[in-house]
């Protein structure tokens, strides 16, 4: 980070002034990792005394089956989340980006969902997918289709990912957005002197000096792949308090607050943060390597 | 929020202590409905009538903020002095050391429990101690919508019913109205992810039993299981009259009170809210299987935190909950069958204003098995119900569902042990 330096009497002010957010943060977000590292090693069940376990929850994790499926779910569900929502994102914003009518009313349109509540938003969709009176399955038997389960267990992968997916493309698009502004016309200009075509221009000037948008996107949405809890559960989500696509936060949750395993829940939790920790750093190595030649 | 609720409680105690009266403030905690605030507030006042000395605060959430609200208050070393508890999750907070054993209070004035009905009694009391007391309880009963029965020339439910009798009868009141191909009404609108309401008395009236006596073996899997299963699947999925749970989403989780079902198993807990229907209902007992009539009784308890600082307090509100006078006025609300059998046999619960044959829910206890309670329900029943699911949904067979289901349901056994 170069920039302006800071000398003397006002570097004490940048930390008088930055003490509130960084005690928030020590506390907050540090506290709370370094609490849940801690309730790992325990078995705790909220109510009775904490018994030192060591690594043993961490040691049981690969024979439990609700963990294992939840970690299978998940990664299924990332893989298709992610590289969708960032081709997806960057077609919108390329397009966004060009001089048309009422941009600024497109741009709006894809950003709502990012801005709404993903409860209610959950339940319009639970009525698109219903098998009985859905939306989608008017469309499929109208077209002399057979009623299509979309929400049952062979669909919902696909169909959750759908709406994550579009829920996701407004905050992409923004990212996006930002960074393509930030490219010179020139480069451009000089593009189309050299002959390149439009589709050209996209693949040998528009990607490469996007890359560094491309990666921290790419990293926010594995953040948020591996977190996604709210449109799965609203979406999935059974009788009993369960859910027919259980993910990993689902399943930390229910671990500890439902079943009275707190040490397990955090055990998981820490190897989600590792997971997640893991794939940022591969991004970082990547962008290091390809994304920094602008 | 806390910190209001504890500048009021400051300021209270400040007052109190200018008036010099010694105030005890209690935090009574359950779940439920709005409605049912108010008839709970005034059994508070009758309480606090009878004991000046004792302030107590209701407060009440929706059941599933109400189980982690207790977690977390009880975390956090502020749980409530007195609270709800549902009878199959007791063990699980008692073998945790959060409740306060009663049986010292029970030895000194042992007339409290004069009366108590011993089915919903006996789920809290253990070789530890008695932990809690039944608050009131539920049995499950046949519902029907008398206008469908008659439109459709179907006899209305007795006590000669027989599971078969209930099937074909579904299939009669199963109608497509206006000949669209999808079906407008069913014969039965009923849960089917939980045992209490329709597959636990299914499979005790054909001589099974969803786990052994001690708790340590599920026997979901059992010969007797295999023939209730058997029914229960091609009822749900070969008649086309049992509402799928996509169904009953669609329709308010509830397809009778939406008017779309003609049947529906359920607990007096819908009564009041069926009272203000515009057709005719009403109840009849479960019908009967191969091994006899069967059905299931659940109670909601009451209990005390173990760290309360006003343990005596504490008792003499449950006790008064409990009481021929608690009782009555908690019957008033409609929801539940009052535990002691004087309230029960009544006029104020026989007769009260909700509709229904209100004997019916009373005359069930005879043939009810208690809905089982140990430690670790949840889990097992979330390792039952999850794929159990799947089979009601039509994308599992139950043989195939039963593979998975016992042995994950023993594990959840075993890990709670």
């Amino acid at each position: 980070m170069s920039g302006v330096g800071v000398r003397g009497a006002e570097r004490f002010w940048v930390i008088v002034l930055l003490l509130p957010t960084l005690l928030g943060l020590a506390l907050g977000a540090f506290g709370s990792i370094a609490a849940t590292i801690g309730i790992s090693l325990f078995q705790w069940d909220l109510l009775s005394p904490a018994r030192w376990v060591g690594f043993d929850n961490y040691l049981a994790l690969p024979e439990n089956r609700s963990f294992l499926k939840a970690l299978g779910n998940t990664a299924l569900f990332s893989a298709m989340y992610v590289p969708a929502t960032l081709s997806i994102s960057l077609v919108v914003a390329v397009l966004l980006n060009q001089r048309i009518r009422a941009v600024g009313l497109f741009r709006l349109i894809y950003f709502i969902p990012v801005v709404t509540s993903p409860t209610a938003v959950g339940l319009v969709w639970t009525w698109i997918y219903s098998r009985d009176k859905g939306v989608l399955n008017a469309i499929v038997t109208t077209f002399g289709g057979e009623p299509v389960h979309w929400l049952g267990s062979d669909m919902a992968l696909y169909s959750v990912v759908i709406v994550n997916v579009w829920g996701a493309i407004g905050e992409g698009m923004i990212i996006f957005l930002g960074g393509l502004q930030a490219i010179p016309r020139d480069v451009y200009e000089a593009a189309t002197i050299d002959g390149a075509s439009r589709f050209q221009q996209f693949l040998a000037v528009t990607v490469p000096m996007l890359l560094p948008s491309i990666f921290f996107q790419a990293v926010l949405s594995t953040i948020h792949a591996f977190q996604a809890f709210d449109y799965v559960y609203i979406l999935t989500q059974t009788g009993n308090g369960g859910s027919s696509l259980p993910m990993l936060v689902f399943n930390i949750y229910r671990e500890g607050f439902n079943y009275f395993r707190m040490g397990n829940a955090s055990a998981q939790s820490v190897v989600l943060a590792v997971i997640v920790l893991g794939l940022t750093l591969v991004y970082s190595r990547l962008n290091k390597r390809w994304g920094q030649h602008g | 929020m806390k910190a209001l609720f504890s500048a009021a409680a400051f300021s209270a105690l400040a007052l109190s202590a200018t008036a010099g009266i010694a105030q005890t403030n209690l935090t009574y905690m359950m779940w439920g409905d709005p409605p049912e605030i108010a008839v709970w507030e005034a059994i508070v006042g009758e309480f606090e009538a009878a004991n000046p000395d004792i302030k107590v605060k209701v407060e009440v959430s929706d059941w599933d903020s109400y189980w982690d609200k207790l977690r977390v208050t009880t975390v956090g070393g502020n749980p409530p002095d007195v609270f709800a508890m549902d009878a199959p999750l007791y063990p699980d907070w008692q073998s945790r050391g959060s409740l306060l054993d009663l049986s010292p209070y029970l030895a000194a004035a042992p007339e409290t429990l004069d009366g108590v009905y011993p089915g919903p009694l006996s789920a809290y009391q253990l070789s530890a101690g008695t932990f809690g007391l039944p608050r009131d309880f539920q049995t499950i009963v046949l519902f029907y919508n008398k206008a469908m029965f008659d439109a459709a020339g179907v006899a209305y439910p007795d006590d000669s019913w027989t599971l078969d009798d209930l099937r074909a009868a579904a299939k009669k009141l199963t109608i497509d109205k206006d000949g669209d191909g999808q079906t407008d009404q069913w014969g039965l609108g009923t849960e089917l992810w939980d045992m209490e309401p329709m597959w636990g008395p299914v499979l005790y009236s054909y001589g099974g039993a969803p786990i052994s006596e001690d708790h340590k073996k599920t026997t979901l899997g059992d010969a007797a299981a295999a023939e209730a299963w058997k029914f229960l699947a091609d009822f749900r999925l070969n008649d086309g009259s049992v509402m799928s749970q996509e169904d009953l989403e669609s329709y308010g989780s509830d397809g009778f009170l939406a008017g779309v079902a003609a049947m529906t198993f359920s607990g007096h807990w819908v009564v009041p809210a069926y009272s203000d229907l515009a057709f005719d209902w009403d109840v009849a007992p479960f019908p009967k299987g191969p091994a006899g009539r069967a059905t299931l009784v659940n109670s909601a308890g009451i209990v005390v935190s173990a760290s309360t600082p006003n343990p005596d307090a504490a008792w003499k509100f449950v006790q008064f909950v409990i009481s021929e006078k608690g009782q009555s006025k908690l019957t008033e609300l409609g929801f539940a069958i009052p535990v002691i059998d004087k309230v029960a046999n009544s006029p104020v619960f026989l007769e009260q204003k909700a509709r229904g044959n209100h004997k019916v829910f009373l005359d069930a206890l005879a043939y009810a098995h208690t809905k089982p309670s140990f430690r670790g329900y949840e889990e097992w029943s979330a390792a039952v119900g999850d794929t159990l699911a799947l089979v009601w949904n039509g994308e599992m067979t139950i043989e195939d569902a039963l593979a998975e289901i016992v042995p994950n349901a023993d594990a959840a056994l075993a890990g709670n042990q």
